[in-house]
């Protein structure tokens, strides 16, 4: 009976894993000018195996696809994966559907150090590419470490309802902080704005290197905590009494969301509902278990957020349309659609 | 009658934060033994088990089959006791099976991958026929009757494969027959072998139907401990600030 499942799930995987290499392929093809796949991975072996690049194949292309291309669809893929593993396991966590690893401050704390280097007329500078990333992760870790202590302080337990409410007093504290900044500084107020609905445009190999290692390592360590945030939905109560050290746990994996959050908001800004939709979806195809929740949220993201992307930058050309607007437009009726069909059926 | 004592409570305080709601109680719990705690509310009683399953810390001693939990790992601990709260669902969907597997969690160990056991197996479907719920086994834990669900919740208690189970509160919202059951398979449970079973009851009928030693707690303090059939009757009445035979025999008086 058991084993059934477990190859249709294995199945399952295996198609998620076609379908996100495929969605990186055509994800790279397609643009301004298309590259066919077969181009594609005469210059991939060209520049990972020091073979000479086929003579049909302009050069021009080559440059296109490794400049400018991959390192946008790689930082695309690796956003999209962090976004929805860390929603999964938020949701999780926080024994909410509807929880998301914003709740905690992450975004509008970063959005806050942002808005502060933007006004400040740091950003422009040759520094600021450097300094603009940095300086909202600091915020977003220090807003998180904010809302933690606060929830520590007040509710010893840390429950769900007290991260809940105190992440979201905070959030707001530090949106209307930033909106004070905006409202003070006209000039910079469109790029505050720009920078809230997310970009991978203008990004190198900097930020899919800086981004890469902390995703895989963050979802290993979620891997690693699959059977604890298994019981841990269960009740925190509960998950005491079967043996998880429940309140050690709990704080490590809300510090290991804000880290890969945070650093994804650094670079590419806040892109909204991966982190609601991913995770929602597939439950319904994987169930619940985080050890195919936590790779499927990965996998299913990761081709999630490529594709919006390459809506965002293809649908009207020349002009690119905010990411997080794509996400935000597709997102919300989805999800909508799939709490009333989950409630109907309940 | 000389049994092995199963857990043992010595000078144990606890509560919340600076409030101490249970104040130095000390009692015994023998194998085979269940035990039910009375008292009014607000007296202490999920707060006692809390402890002792430890979800929250505790000062004292508590042994159990002669090993002080103060020394144990939260699994190590958890393979000795278990608790069944009232309160326990999940909002995902999680087939019947996989919610008695989470059971097994003590026993198994870290890992990326970890895979379940033939032992794992074994006390998972041991613990849900036992219960009466593997036919149920591929069912969504979110789309489970009241009564279903808390059946599920006892195998998975079952299949953590405990020496001591605690229950609070466990017939509530349960007709009639699924509580029947539910004691029923609780008493075949304890019966077998180094086990006891220490419940907290909202029905006093209920709890002296089951439990064969009382535990009277007041404000956090034992009032009294011995067997149900010895319960002075005046204690219980001073328990609850009211004449409880009187009560009960307007209230059950129909039946006889």
């Amino acid at each position: 009976m058991r084993m059934k499942i477990k190859i249709g799930t294995g199945m399952k995987m295996g198609i998620l894993l076609l379908a996100a290499l495929l969605t990186l392929l055509f994800g790279v093809g397609i643009g301004s000018v298309y590259v066919p796949p077969t181009d594609i991975l005469a210059i991939l072996a060209a520049h990972l195996f020091g073979r000479a690049l086929p003579e049909h194949i302009p050069a021009n292309f080559s440059v296109m696809v490794m400049d400018m291309r991959l390192p946008r669809v790689l930082l695309a893929f690796l956003t999209g994966a962090a976004l929805a593993v860390c929603g999964g396991v938020m949701q999780s966590l926080l024994q909410n559907p509807l929880a998301s690893p914003f709740g905690l401050g992450v975004s509008s704390g970063a959005g806050f150090g942002a808005a502060l280097v933007i006004v400040l007329g740091l950003a422009s500078a040759g520094l600021g590419t450097f300094l603009l990333p940095v300086v909202s992760l600091c915020f977003a870790l220090g807003t998180v470490f904010f809302v933690l202590l606060l929830a520590v302080k007040l509710d010893r337990r840390m429950s769900n309802v007290t991260v809940i409410l105190v992440g979201m007093v905070v959030s707001l504290f530090c949106n209307a902080v930033m909106s004070l900044l905006a409202t003070g500084s006209p000039a910079h107020a469109q790029r505050i704005q720009l920078w809230q609905l997310g970009s991978f445009s203008m990004r190198e190999w900097g930020a899919v290197g800086a981004l890469f290692p902390v995703t895989v390592l963050v979802c290993l360590y979620f891997q690693r905590y699959a059977a604890e945030l298994d019981v841990m939905t269960f009740g925190e109560e509960q998950a005491s009494a079967m043996g998880v050290d429940q309140r050690r746990v709990r704080g490590r994996l809300l510090t290991a969301v804000a880290v890969l959050t945070g650093t994804t908001v650094a670079f590419v800004g806040i892109i909204g509902f991966v982190d609601l939709i991913v995770p929602h979806v597939v439950r319904r195809f994987f169930g619940a278990a985080h050890r195919w929740l936590i790779p499927a949220c990965a996998l299913l993201g990761g081709t999630f957020l490529v594709l919006c992307d390459l809506a965002a930058r293809t649908l009207t050309p020349p002009h690119e349309i905010p990411i997080g607007s794509i996400t935000a437009l597709l997102g919300a009726p989805f999800f909508l659609y799939l709490f009333f069909a989950g409630r109907k059926e309940g | 009658m000389d049994r092995t004592v199963m857990l043992s409570v010595e000078n144990l305080s606890c509560g919340y934060g600076k409030t101490e709601v249970i104040h130095d109680l000390s009692f015994q719990v023998r194998a085979g033994e269940r035990l039910c705690i009375l008292g009014a509310n607000g007296c202490g009683k999920t707060t006692l088990l809390r402890a002792l399953a430890g979800v929250i810390p505790f000062q004292g001693s508590v042994e159990a089959d002669g090993v002080s939990l103060g020394g144990l790992s939260p699994r190590q601990r958890a393979k000795k006791i278990a608790l069944m709260s009232q309160f326990s669902q999940s909002a995902f969907d999680y087939t019947v099976y996989e919610a008695v597997m989470l059971g097994r969690y003590a026993h198994r160990s870290d890992s990326l991958f970890p895979s379940e056991s033939a032992a794992d197996r074994d006390a998972v479907q041991d613990a849900m026929r036992r219960t009466g719920v593997w036919e149920l086994g591929e069912q969504l834990v979110t789309r489970l009757s009241g009564g279903q669900l808390q059946r599920v919740f006892l195998a998975r208690t079952f299949a953590q494969e405990p020496q001591i189970i605690l229950l609070d509160e466990p017939a509530n919202h349960l007709d009639l027959r699924y509580q029947a059951e539910l004691l029923e398979s609780l008493r075949d449970w304890s019966a077998d072998g180094k086990r006891c079973v220490v419940g907290v009851f909202h029905d006093i009928s209920l709890a002296l139907a089951f439990a064969d030693t009382a535990l009277l707690l007041e404000e956090g303090k034992a009032l009294a401990c011995g067997s149900v059939g010895e319960l002075d009757e005046k204690l219980l009445d001073r328990l609850y600030g009211m004449d409880v035979r009187g009560y009960m025999k307007r209230m059950y008086g129909r039946w006889e």
